[in-house]
């Protein structure tokens, strides 16, 4: 049964290819999966010497699972991970089928996936993980993940019930990562990053309570939302130690890349790679598609930043505002993997940052819904499209050659956008 | 900046907006609905502060308020301020509720005025009987309530939002809906009654958040506020919504062709 699965598979994905319909990387593993619900745990079985890295998170994933795997490539290892994006269980059977041969044979040391949050405890019925990374929980599309709360419990009961014992690399700066390593009795390694003396979280701060008996926390130091040096008020829960706050050279800028990076490079030292190593191979890393990516288009520039949540939204504000961005494109569309909801856009502090653009162009499904944002931030300077194409031509036009323009999409609107620049689909 | 000619001197509004529990209930967006009372006011000139009502807050404050609000929560966060609902507290809210403030109540908050919340367990959490309304879980793996959502309200306004709810509430005999559902679930999806209205007082479960898109519910709540702050009639400055009403119609678009 799996070699015609991997089989078909494997002819979808090319032709999904050759015909450019950007659904290569969940469809074959959907099939698959629909006519053998244990597809993916089989194809694992197989491959008793394939080590498993997951990787699960509201922001970040992406990014740090492409950090991992530049430094397991540069130290010479074989590494495979599943298309951004593609984090469901259909996505992570599709990508064996992709990297395994007809006969199921996976010719890799490594995968690294990364997990979509609600799909964590299902996958660790399925696959026995070396090492789990969970790098933060922020609001995030409450539509269909329900709230903070809600899915730290779900991973604390996945967690909990583990029959094997993979090595856990948790954030020590978010309260709700951070007790996951109270509960379980494997090994913890946790990372987080030194913090600016502050009294006040932001105001989309989702965990500033006890994750324990849920009395308000104190905070010595805060980087950003609801991470920073934590102390519980009552029951002196406290940030445990983190064993990497810092490293010599960071290959990408702003303060939520410190934690993607902590995150790899403390994955690599467990997995014995030294740091020069480490820092040999983070030297020409290249960042994913859509997060930070500056594609050239006809003489311009264009950086894209994801910004799919409060707290991303808020960092991209924080670090373009750091880059003297001064043209910036804001997409806000309302599809399944953006969250139907919008209502979120409202816990962006624009006010604090959009005095500093000379020009905003708001596109997307919900565009009027941003527009009406920024007006309310006491904004008049900004253009509302229906159509992104023209956005994006008129963006360009304002942009001058010398200068970059700055892009902030949702999830699908990033898709879009790419579609528009380069011409591919990607998912 | 000197005033040299100012031969009308107008009466400079002033309201306080009291925000209950920012950082506690507040999930959905819903600061949204504080910034757009505090815009409004600015505007037209009217002087708006915001005082916020936190864990532990000296419930004396509540004398100063003149507009009310309240926003959903987690579960965790609605048992903290569950707990900070001391019969003193409770009953100061209520003074202030049959009195006439204005107030807006959205999601747990709204479920929170009235008499319980059932949770999934069967689990009872008093509520501070307020409202005359309940509202139960129908059970753990029953569907949450989640989608764009349509009403009407009794002046014939049709009002937009979000809604994403587990509870089902069940209204009083007396007690007012807010509105009636024309696209989406509503109070409990069966008797397509939304929300609840109890002197000038809004329990909603609409999220989006509610008054950037619907501003005339904003308006309604500032000139409630004035007119029982000074006693008098008072009509608010018309202002540009046009921005409001095709995001309004983007959302009425998108449920049309659901």
């Amino acid at each position: 049964m799996n070699i015609f699965l991997i089989f078909f598979g494997k002819i979808v994905i090319f032709i999904s290819k050759i015909l450019n319909l950007g659904n290569g990387s969940t469809w074959p593993g959907h099939v698959a999966l629909n006519i053998d619900k244990n597809f993916i745990k089989n194809i694992i079985e197989k491959n008793k010497d394939l080590k498993i890295i997951l990787i699960a998170g509201t922001n970040g994933k992406t990014t740090t699972g492409k950090l991992i795997q530049t430094i397991l490539e540069g130290s010479g290892k074989r590494v495979f991970q599943n298309t951004a994006g593609a984090n469901l269980l259909n996505g992570v059977a599709s990508s064996l089928t992709k990297f395994s041969s007809i006969s199921g044979k996976i010719n890799f040391d490594y995968a690294i996936f990364e997990i979509d949050e609600n799909t964590l405890p299902l996958i660790l019925k399925n696959i026995k993980p070396e090492i789990i990374i969970l790098i933060n929980l922020f609001r995030d599309q409450l539509d269909r993940y329900g709230e903070v709360n809600a899915i730290s419990k779900k991973w604390k009961d996945a967690l909990a019930s583990l029959d094997s014992k993979p090595s856990l690399i948790l954030n020590s700066d978010d309260p709700q990562i951070a007790y996951l390593g109270d509960a379980i009795k494997n090994e913890v390694k946790y990372f987080g990053v030194k913090g600016r003396k502050s009294q006040n979280t932001e105001h989309a701060s989702d965990s500033t309570y006890c994750p324990k008996c849920a009395s308000k926390l104190n905070y010595k130091t805060a980087t950003f939302s609801h991470l920073g040096d934590w102390e519980c008020s009552k029951c002196h829960l406290k940030k445990p130690k983190p064993d990497v706050e810092n490293f010599d050279k960071y290959p990408l800028p702003g303060l939520y890349n410190k934690y993607n990076i902590h995150a790899a490079v403390l994955t690599a030292r467990e997995l014995g790679i030294s740091n020069e190593k480490i820092k040999k191979a983070l030297i020409n890393f290249q960042p994913a598609f859509g997060r930070q990516e500056i594609i050239k288009y006809k003489n311009k520039k264009i950086q894209i930043f994801l910004s799919k949540n409060p707290a991303s939204f808020n960092q991209s504000l924080n670090i373009i505002t750091e880059l003297k961005a001064r043209h910036l494109l804001i997409i806000l569309n309302d599809r399944i993997p953006d969250g139907r909801d919008v209502s979120w856009i409202w816990d962006v502090d624009f006010e604090k940052y959009l005095e500093n653009f000379t020009e905003i162009l708001v596109a997307g499904d919900r565009a009027c819904d941003m527009a009406l944002r920024l007006k309310y931030a006491g904004m008049d300077n900004f253009k509302t499209y229906e159509s992104l194409k023209i956005a994006v031509t008129e963006a360009l036009k304002g942009t001058p050659d010398n200068e970059i323009l700055y892009t902030l999409p949702t999830y699908s609107a990033m898709l879009d956008l790419r579609k528009i620049l380069t011409g591919k689909s990607i998912l | 900046m000197k005033n040299r000619q100012s031969p009308i001197v107008n009466i400079q509004y002033s309201i306080t907006i009291g925000w209950l529990y920012p950082e506690l209930m507040s999930t959905y967006g819903d600061q949204g609905n504080i910034i757009v009372l505090k815009k409004r006011c600015e505007w037209r000139k009217i002087n708006a502060q915001v005082l916020k009502l936190n864990e532990g807050f000296n419930e004396k404050l509540l004398d100063s308020i003149d507009i009310l609000f309240m926003g959903g929560a987690q579960d965790t966060q609605q048992k903290i301020v569950s707990k900070d609902f001391t019969v003193s507290k409770t009953e100061s809210l209520r003074k202030k509720i049959e009195d006439d403030t204005p107030g807006l109540y959205i999601c747990g908050a709204y479920q929170f005025l009235g008499k319980y919340y059932k949770e999934a367990d069967g689990n009872k959490i008093k509520g501070l009987d307020i409202f005359d309304l309940y509202t139960e879980h129908p059970g753990v793996g029953k569907e949450r309530l989640i989608g764009n959502i349509a009403i009407k309200t009794s002046d014939g306004s049709v009002v937009v939002g979000f809604e994403n709810h587990g509870g089902r509430t069940y209204l009083g005999k007396n007690l007012k809906p807010f509105g009636q559902v024309i696209k989406g679930y509503g109070n409990n999806s069966i008797d397509s009654t939304e929300g609840a209205i109890y002197k000038n007082s809004i329990g909603t479960y609409l999220h989006g958040p509610i008054l950037p898109k619907n501003p005339q519910i904003a308006d309604w709540l500032i000139e409630k506020a004035l007119e029982r702050k000074y006693k008098k009639k008072i009509k608010l400055e018309k202002l540009d919504d046009s921005l409001s009403q095709k995001a309004k119609e983007d959302v009425l678009r998108k449920i049309a062709s659901f």
